[in-house]
């Protein structure tokens, strides 16, 4: 299948928060709690449709463990898209997340969106951040902010699809050039050539690859 | 595979005696297989010559002769050599030898080119090569009729002369699809062929003085079998036998690297004598063929990119620029581990290199010849090589792995080792009791503990539970994970626990069942694989450094290219090194690779040359599609579950023989799985939370 854009997005966030179910929820509307857990990275992808047009996600699901931040660094380079994970129920998760938005903002590009999850939201009565704080902490470091639950799909479509929106319309705003790669944004068929251009080989690109 | 099935020989008398002969342990797959062949319709051979022979060693009561025929059927032509049974004096060729050297049918679309040798004494003999890169064993023609080979394939199939040696006839079945549709897009390296530079390295004719080394090689053909006991050899499972082992497979997978290194290895110890003969020798041919698509593991799903490169050419696979230039390692290598046979292919200018057979695995039988009345392994090095080609039987890896792993010596008796397992059993309690003996109110004090225990529980409950050994509700066996991992972590508390080391864990566990032997086992891989997990990943660093060295030492070219492509940090190499290549393969096939590699019989690194192998394997996929650091890592991802264990050990091993020293010395000391060269503090500590 085509896409008109395809945009690499970046799952990250403390081990155990349900960066991978949220994944799998999104690409394959479903709740599978028993599953390995993530080793490097791994990836899923999906399309989706914004202003009638097709667009790709190409999702990079990260380990969250401390001792692999090295080289989950190496993976933000390019993304347009970060979903940043924390557990309503485990507050330590809430606490890290400075750490987690100081890695993307150093290794990212500067205009990665950047979507603030609080997941596990189907866990209330053990909730232990609060809603506001996870609004409060994402209106200061201007972030969009969803609760989430990788379990019953709520909010699940919406986070994936709301960065998606938000990062099109940058692409509408001539916020990127989206002819450099380094953006995290492919243009295939039917996109708006980028301020240099349309690049030959796109539309061949967009047939190629639809995995 | 179909194809496989569509020229089933079966009903071939020839075949038919040579499957009956040997074992009778038929597996199920290869009965279902012959009894779903038939008759190939209109079957005719066109060629048939007696008296064919392969010599596996130097010795020339090991020579095998056969019949050799040249098969129509429909449009494609194979060929087929089938040795004759029971006619050989000599009791150390087994049938199964016999069997492993049986070229049952290949199809001429899968032959790349011919090559015709006629030494000025002697027999005349071809080499055939694939088009996968791999070779058949020089066959002679004791009775003639090398020519009238010739004649026939040509009449068969499209048959050209090298316009550079006149002894290379190039193979190409134009009536064959797949076959026109690569054939078409290696026009620009056809053209090279017709009109190349004379570059080929003409290595020599086989002089005389040197027939034993050149034409008839190094190949220690029976020191794979003379370690078994000759009783048992015949039971053994035959991998020829096996249908899923293609025809292909039998000899091992000979890279360019290989014939290219091995042919600089030989031109350097030998090229006086070669100059001395008048011939001329030449740099690097530039007729490389970049492998074909064929080439690529046939079970490669959909999911993996399977776009036809566009017409990027592809920097060859190297060549003398490698600094593979060790004149003494090559020789020593073929004759120490004996395991290589060198021949004066001349394929295109290369030698041919090729690996041991892979074996079956070490069985109940065969292990009690190991072992001394009172249970001590007698001849640990022999036990480790055999293990090296084969594996073990899966009943015998618990009592395997423990000796492989370190926790039992190999000069231990029965009884040693079972009062030892009694000692261990209660100092592993001891360790555990530790934790468990925390009470709520002490856990709230401490943190690192808390977490710790958090992270294992989270961790274990999503390692391997599509496993029935692992699955479902409360099961007992993950709460052993659990209880191991987080004694492991008391046991080891610089250390502590990391993500990946349930992974290592699991297998472990599976094969011992028992817990506290479970425990000493895991511990004891952590001595040498503990640095993978720390916080610094200094261990994985410089795994990564390594495999970066390795590479470039063997394949400059995809260095060069992972080079400019910012991609040198082999970060798409993590998880293969993190838990040894645990997510790539399924269960059984892991836990063959891992006592490969604990035996250290060839090196303590063959994990790193296992992944130069596969990374040699889709080189040119990675260089032809252009491949950016986002899309190899995707790539390399992807090939979990599709990489070929057997191809990719003879590769690997290979590779580790040709690299030789320059290899070992690319890898830095302590790289693990060798233990760490300094002492002190093992597991550097760093002042911020265990966990984030
Ligand atoms: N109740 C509930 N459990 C979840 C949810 N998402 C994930 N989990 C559980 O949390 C565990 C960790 O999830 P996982 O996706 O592996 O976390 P990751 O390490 O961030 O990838 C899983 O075993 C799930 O059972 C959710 O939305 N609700
Ligand atoms: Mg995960």
């Amino acid at each position: 299948m085509s896409y008109a854009y395809l945009f690499k997005y970046i799952i990250i966030g403390d081990t155990g928060v349900g960066k991978s179910c949220l994944l799998l929820q999104f690409t394959d509307k479903r709740f599978q709690p028993v599953h390995d857990l993530t080793i490097g990275v791994e990836f899923g992808a999906r399309m989706i449709t914004i202003d009638n047009k097709p667009i790709k996600l190409q999702i990079w699901d990260t380990a969250g463990q401390e001792s692999f931040r090295s080289i989950t660094r190496s993976y933000y380079r390019g993304a347009a898209g970060a979903l940043l994970v924390y557990d309503i129920t485990r507050r330590e998760t809430f606490n890290h997340l400075a750490s987690w938005l100081e890695d993307a903002r150093q290794h990212a590009n500067a205009n990665m969106t950047i979507m603030l999850i609080g997941n596990k939201c189907d866990l209330a009565h053990r909730r232990a951040v609060s809603t506001e704080e996870g609004e409060q902490f994402a209106k200061e470091h201007g972030l969009i902010f969803m609760e989430a639950s990788a379990k019953t799909a709520q909010n699940v479509e919406e986070a994936f699809i709301s960065t998606a929106a938000t990062i099109y319309k940058k692409i509408q705003e001539g916020v990127f050039d989206v002819s450099n790669e380094s953006y995290g944004i492919k243009v295939g068929y039917g996109g708006i050539p980028g301020p240099s251009g349309g690049r030959d080989g796109s539309v061949s690109q967009a047939g190629g690859c639809c995995n | 595979m179909q194809e496989t099935e569509l020229h089933d020989l079966s009903d071939d008398a020839d075949y038919a005696a040579s499957q009956q002969h040997g074992s009778a342990s038929i597996t199920r797959s290869d009965s279902s297989k012959r009894s779903s062949s038939s008759e190939p319709e209109g079957a005719e051979i066109v060629y048939l010559k007696d008296n064919v022979t392969i010599h596996p060693t130097q010795f020339a009561s090991e020579r095998i002769s056969g019949r050799l025929k040249l098969i129509k059927q429909g449009p494609s032509l194979f060929m087929t050599w089938i040795p004759y049974k029971g006619q050989n004096s000599n009791a150390k060729l087994s049938e199964r030898d016999r069997n492993l050297y049986t070229i049952r049918a290949v199809p001429f679309t899968d032959v790349r080119s011919i090559r015709r040798h006629t030494p000025t004494l002697g027999w005349q003999y071809i080499i055939v090569v694939l088009s996968s890169g791999l070779a058949f064993p020089p066959l002679y023609f004791y009775n003639g009729g090398v020519r009238e080979f010739l004649a026939t394939v040509k009449q068969h199939v499209f048959l050209v002369r090298s316009a550079e040696d006149a002894n290379v006839f190039l193979v190409n079945d134009f009536q064959d699809r797949l076959q026109r549709t690569l054939s078409s897009l290696e026009l620009p390296r056809a053209v090279s062929v017709a009109n190349g530079t004379p570059t080929s390295i003409s290595v020599s004719e086989s002089p005389n003085g040197n027939q034993e080394r050149t034409d008839e090689g190094f190949y220690d053909g029976s020191s794979s079998t003379s370690q078994y006991n000759g009783r048992q050899k015949q039971k053994l499972h035959d991998p020829a036998r096996d249908p899923l082992i293609h025809v292909l497979e039998k000899f091992s997978l000979v890279t360019k690297f290989a014939r290219e290194t091995t042919s600089q290895l030989f031109r350097e110890s030998h090229g006086d004598g070669f100059s001395a003969n008048g011939r001329r020798i030449h740099n690097q041919s530039s007729l490389d063929y970049p492998r074909k698509a064929s080439d690529e593991p046939q079970k490669v799903p959909d999911e993996i990119p399977q776009k036809v490169p566009d017409e990027i050419p592809v920097p060859s696979d190297p060549c003398e620029k490698t600094s593979c230039r060790n004149q003494n390692h090559g020789e020593e290598a073929a004759t120490n581990v004996g395991s290589f046979e060198l021949i004066d292919c001349k394929e295109f200018g290369k030698l041919t290199v090729w690996g041991k057979p892979r074996l079956p695995p070490l069985g109940l039988e065969e292990w009690a010849t190991f072992l001394d009345s009172e249970g001590r392994v007698m001849d640990s090095k022999a036990l480790r090589k055999r293990i090296f080609y084969g594996g073990v039987e899966h009943r015998l890896r618990k009592e395997i792995w423990a000796f492989l792993l370190g926790y039992h010596s190999y000069d231990s008796t029965y009884a040693e080792r079972e009062y030892r397992g009694s000692l261990k059993k209660s100092e592993y309690e001891t360790v555990k009791h530790q934790w468990q003996s925390i009470t709520p109110d002490q856990a709230k004090r401490f943190t690192k503990f808390r977490e710790r225990k958090g992270l294992i529980e989270k961790d274990v409950v999503r390692t391997d539970r599509s496993l029935s050994f692992y699955d479902g509700d409360d099961n007992s066996n993950v709460n052993l994970l659990r209880d191991i991992l987080l004694t492991y972590s008391f046991y080891n508390f610089d250390l502590g626990y990391c993500q990946g080391m349930s992974d290592l864990l699991s297998p472990i566990l599976f094969v011992m069942k028992d817990e506290s032997e479970s425990f000493w086992c895991f511990v004891a891989l952590m001595e040498r694989l503990g640095p993978n997990f720390n916080r610094d990943q200094n261990g994985m660093h410089s795994q990564l450094f390594a495999i970066s060295k390795l590479v470039e030492l063997l394949d400059s070219p995809l260095h060069n290219y992972f080079k400019q492509n910012d991609s040198l940090n082999y970060f798409f190499c993590f998880r293969w090194v993190l838990i040894q290549f645990k997510r790539e393969f399924e269960y059984e096939k892991t836990m063959r690779l891992w006592e490969v590699l604990w035996t250290h019989y060839l090196s303590e690194h063959l994990h790193l040359y296992v992944c130069v192998a596969i990374l040699k394997r889709y080189r040119n996929k990675i260089m032809g599609e252009q491949m950016d650091f986002d899309t190899l890592l995707k790539f390399i991802n992807e090939l979990s579950g599709h990489i070929d264990l057997d191809a990719i050990l003879k590769d690997a091993e290979a590779l580790c023989i040709c690299a030789g020293e320059n290899g070992a010395a690319s890898i830095p000391p302590g790289t693990p799985p060798s233990l760490p060269i300094e002492n002190g503090s093992l597991y550097p500590q760093q002042d911020d939370d265990d966990v984030l």
